[in-house]
């Protein structure tokens, strides 16, 4: 299939034969392949370790015990990443694109639900919802409602669709941001209706967003451990955990896990050229098109809070209600306000260190990846992509093996935020490369005439046209990061508590309050940073 | 881009700063703790207190821990093993990755909750409880033993938490007492009926208190930890009378490293934690059983009858745990 970014590459060509020789590609080249190692590292641990397993760990690679949890993981996997898709693209058109009332604030309560854990995200979800819950109980003298047992794949699939159509939303509404409102504009004056106009202009040009933010709930969804294990629904990852005694199964099931990822990583590339990655070129200083709502504000300010209420109001809820009734009854464990400063000061730290080093790591696989097609693009995008579905335990004590050898590294923070990185690298690479392929080569190409330097094209041009979807990516790894577990748990520095490890530490031993204060104090802390370093900064830019 | 800049300096000058200072050449004492802060963090400041030493803890999962020292080997910065589970500490002893313990510690602890090889010692006992619903159950109408959950009567209606370490290690007992064939054949017996099956005790105990199942089979003290934050729960207790499997007593453990076999303070912790002062704290905080001898339980739970206790090793239950998850696996109930 020939594709424009086929057509467009003899003229690039051209271009970098020009002056300066060839543009940027062998230093490129080579920090592609540095980071691609680092990405490979846990990949690497699990192959040499399986191989040394022998012809029957090698075997039971295709074991057809195990295919059964598998398929069972891909089904969920896909019915959250469309639902995610639809609920994503809807609340990132509702926000950028409409004139519904207190944008903002929806755009920071739409990102929110991403910081809860989701095994806290099932947990209160459940309390709320299922028999004799909360909403049971409130809405009890007014009228019986009857609530079924929550579980299996129908509950799974409402819980993690509601944490995560986030990876969604965020990249949509970066890239309609930037997305000329032109087209829209003339398409509404050729007297086409917002649906028709919708369909037709703003969906294909999201389409590279929607796609990139699908794949990461994908992924998200098949490495998932917390809602899958507490809602009963057995997937691969439950099948991993069981078996994390057994050594070489374990060894082998997350290898499984980690090749459908780089599999359908590297088929998702294959079918995807350059041009429908973008879904279209920036067009700096668009003013963006606002549909009146008109009559259909009231609707859509419902649909709006309903989705707020039950992604993010029913688990703060919960929290809330059981905070208050340990602390009421004085037996919560709760030690105090001062107890949150270090776990909010060192989850804050890890948050903004991976997030910024997430997005400065892959931005050089993003050129890459989008301007040159090869094996070492395609391996190193399949790599970083990939990261992303070992369970979080897999990749935290592969790096236990790999860093033991280097006891001065050897749970330091800078391993923890290595670990981050390399486990949520995914998440800022998929924006940035929908931001890189977005970027029209012509203005590029204008600054190259007018004797720019590399360097200088880089920061001067480049770097600000990118800024909105590496900001969006930074913003999915920062939230990421400040729930992650098991990374936290296995290297980071002994002592240091984050607000998640502290969470889940109390929730374990039946804490609740305790535990809920910590939780909430989570999703307040991410709320300002969120809007402190992702949302405000990519109002400013776009 | 420069403002991203000036943000990242300071971040990694901080990392730097972070990572100079955790590799410091320090005398402190370090426990891996798979009991959460909440319950050892007091204690522990106890301990600095009374000997002046410095502790650094790693919480975590208990399991994830396990693994992870597994991982580490000998060279392990660990000095001190907290273990929520005998079954995970059982597999640490099985790569002889634990030092042999003071005799003098060793013999506080009923030889039942100890390891034969002095690798770790019992600090504290959980019981295996039914926890049932007021509003739904009448106390006479509960099961008798653990064994007859399955009966007709019961059948579907008492909750398992397959994944969790106690369930597990209450099966290894059972696989031990009544052999392979009666533990398959319960196990069977609980996913043909369709018993509900949770994640753990808390998911059990809260879906019990919300009136979702009307009994479950879990460790006695998240009972009390739901009733002290919600005293209105209508939950309880039920202890299977006699010597029945189901009120197994199942240690939490401590344990000192191979690495720290000659670090005194390590064996001053494993004192510390057998202490009546530490055992009392357990008691009184947790609900716990104190397993050190002399000290008395709390008023708040059933005495504990440890002569007509089931007649099981918990020194097994380590070495069993992987066939364990393979025979749970195996019955259907979906591990």
């Amino acid at each position: 299939m020939v594709s424009a970014s086929d057509l467009l590459a003899p003229s690039r060509n051209r271009a970098r034969r020009g002056r300066g020789g060839p543009r940027r590609a062998p230093g490129l080249a080579v920090a592609v392949l540095a980071i691609a190692a680092c990405f490979a590292a846990p990949f690497a641990y699990l192959v040499v370790r399986t191989l040394g397993l022998g012809a029957p760990a090698i075997e039971a690679l295709g074991n057809t015990g195990t295919l059964a949890p598998l398929a069972r993981s891909v089904a969920l996997g896909l019915a959250v990443a469309v639902a995610a898709a639809v609920l994503g693209v809807a609340c990132g058109w509702l926000v950028a694109r409409t004139d519904l009332p207190g944008a903002r604030s929806w755009a920071l309560l739409f990102a929110l639900p991403l910081v809860i854990p989701s095994y806290i995200g099932a947990f209160t979800l459940q309390a709320a919802f299922a028999t004799g819950g909360l909403v049971q109980t409130v809405l009890a003298p007014v009228a019986a409602v009857s609530l079924p047992r929550v579980g299996g794949f129908p509950a799974a699939f409402v819980v993690l669709t509601l944490l995560t159509y986030p990876y969604v939303f965020l990249p949509v509404v970066a890239r309609l941001r930037q997305a000329p409102a032109s087209l829209e504009e003339s398409a509404r004056l050729l007297g086409r209706g917002p649906w028709a106009t919708f369909a037709t202009v703003v969906l294909p040009q999201v389409r590279g967003a929607v796609l990139a933010g699908a794949l990461l709930v994908f992924l998200y969804t098949i490495s998932d451990f917390g809602a899958v294990h507490l809602l009963r629904y057995d997937s691969l990852t439950r099948v991993i955990y069981a078996s994390r005694f057994d050594r070489p199964a374990w060894l082998v099931l997350s290898l499984q896990l980690g090749l459908l990822a780089v599999a359908v990583v590297a088929g998702e590339r294959a079918a995807t050229s350059r041009d429908r990655m973008a879904g279209g070129r920036v067009a700096p200083g668009g003013g963006a098109l606002r549909l009146r709502l008109r009559a259909r504000k009231v609707a859509a300010l419902a649909f709006a809070a309903a989705v707020v209420v039950f992604a993010l109001l029913a688990p703060l809820s919960v929290l809330a209600y059981w905070a208050a009734r340990g602390i009421a009854a004085g037996g919560s464990g709760f030690g105090g306000v001062g107890e949150l400063v270090e776990p909010l000061r060192n989850t804050a730290l890890v948050g903004l260190a991976a997030a910024a080093a997430a997005a400065l790591a892959v931005l050089p696989v993003a050129y890459h990846s989008v301007r040159h097609r090869g094996r070492l693009a395609d391996a190193a995008n399949a790599l970083v992509v990939g990261g992303f579905a070992l369970p979080g335990l897999t990749l935290a004590l592969a790096l236990v093996t790999l860093v033991r050898a280097a006891p001065a590294l050897y749970q330091s923070l800078g391993v923890l935020v290595f670990a981050y990185v390399v486990h949520f690298g995914a998440q800022t690479l998929r924006t940035a490369q929908v931001g890189v392929a977005a970027m029209p080569p012509r203005v590029d190409d204008a600054a190259r005439l007018l004797g720019a330097s590399p360097l200088r094209r880089l920061t001067a041009v480049e770097l600000p046209l990118l800024a909105p979807s590496v900001l969006a990516g930074a913003g999915l790894v920062l939230l990421s990061t400040m729930k992650e577990l098991p990374a936290t748990y296995l290297l980071a520095p002994t002592g240091f508590d984050t607000l998640a490890t502290r969470a889940w530490g109390a929730m374990e031993q039946a804490y609740w309050a305790q535990a809920s204060v910590f939780a909430l104090a989570l999703v307040a802390v991410s709320a300002v940073l969120t809007w402190v370093f992702v949302l405000r900064r990519s109002d400013a830019l776009a | 881009m420069s403002r991203r800049a000036t943000l990242l300096a300071p971040l990694a000058a901080c990392a730097l700063a972070a990572t100079l200072t955790a590799c410091g050449g320090s005398e402190e004492l370090t426990v891996y703790s798979g009991r959460s802060e909440e319950l050892v963090g007091p204690l522990l400041e106890r301990f600095n207190a009374e000997t002046g030493v410095d502790v650094a803890v790693r919480y975590g999962d208990t399991a994830e821990l396990a693994l992870l020292l597994a991982e580490e080997g000998e060279d392990t910065p660990a000095d001190v093993f907290y273990s929520q589970s005998p079954g995970a500490t059982g597999y640490l002893a099985g790569f002889d990755l634990l030092a042999g313990l003071e005799p003098d510690v060793l013999s506080q602890v009923d030889e039942r909750f100890r390891n034969a090889d002095g690798r770790w010692v019992g600090v504290t006992g959980r019981q295996r409880v039914l926890v049932y619903n007021t509003e739904l159950m009448e106390e006479g109408d509960l099961p008798a033993s653990v064994l007859d959950v399955n009966d007709a009567e019961y059948a579907g209606r008492v909750a398992v938490a397959p994944e969790n370490g106690s369930f597990q290690d209450f099966v290894t007992a059972l696989r031990q007492v009544e052999g392979d064939d009666v533990a398959r054949s319960w196990l069977t017996g609980l996913a043909e009926a369709d018993a509900p099956t949770y994640a753990n005790n808390n998911a059990i105990v809260e879906a019990v208190s919300r009136g979702e199942i009307e009994m479950g089979l879990v460790n006695h003290y998240y009972n009390y930890r739901f009733l002290e934050e919600n005293p209105d729960a209508p939950t309880r207790n039920h202890v299977f009378a006699g010597a029945d499997l189901g009120s197994l007593v199942i240690d939490s453990t401590v344990s000192v490293t191979a690495g720290a076999a000659d670090n005194a303070d390590a064996d001053a912790l494993v004192a510390f934690l057998l202490s009546e002062e530490s055992q009392r704290y357990f008691a009184d905080e947790t609900k716990e059983y104190p397993l050190a001898e002399g000290v008395e339980p709390t008023a708040d739970v059933p005495p504990l009858d440890l002569g007509s206790a089931p007649g099981y090793q918990a020194d097994d239950l380590g070495g069993g745990l992987t066939d364990t998850i393979d025979l749970i696996r195996d019955s259907g109930l979906g591990v």
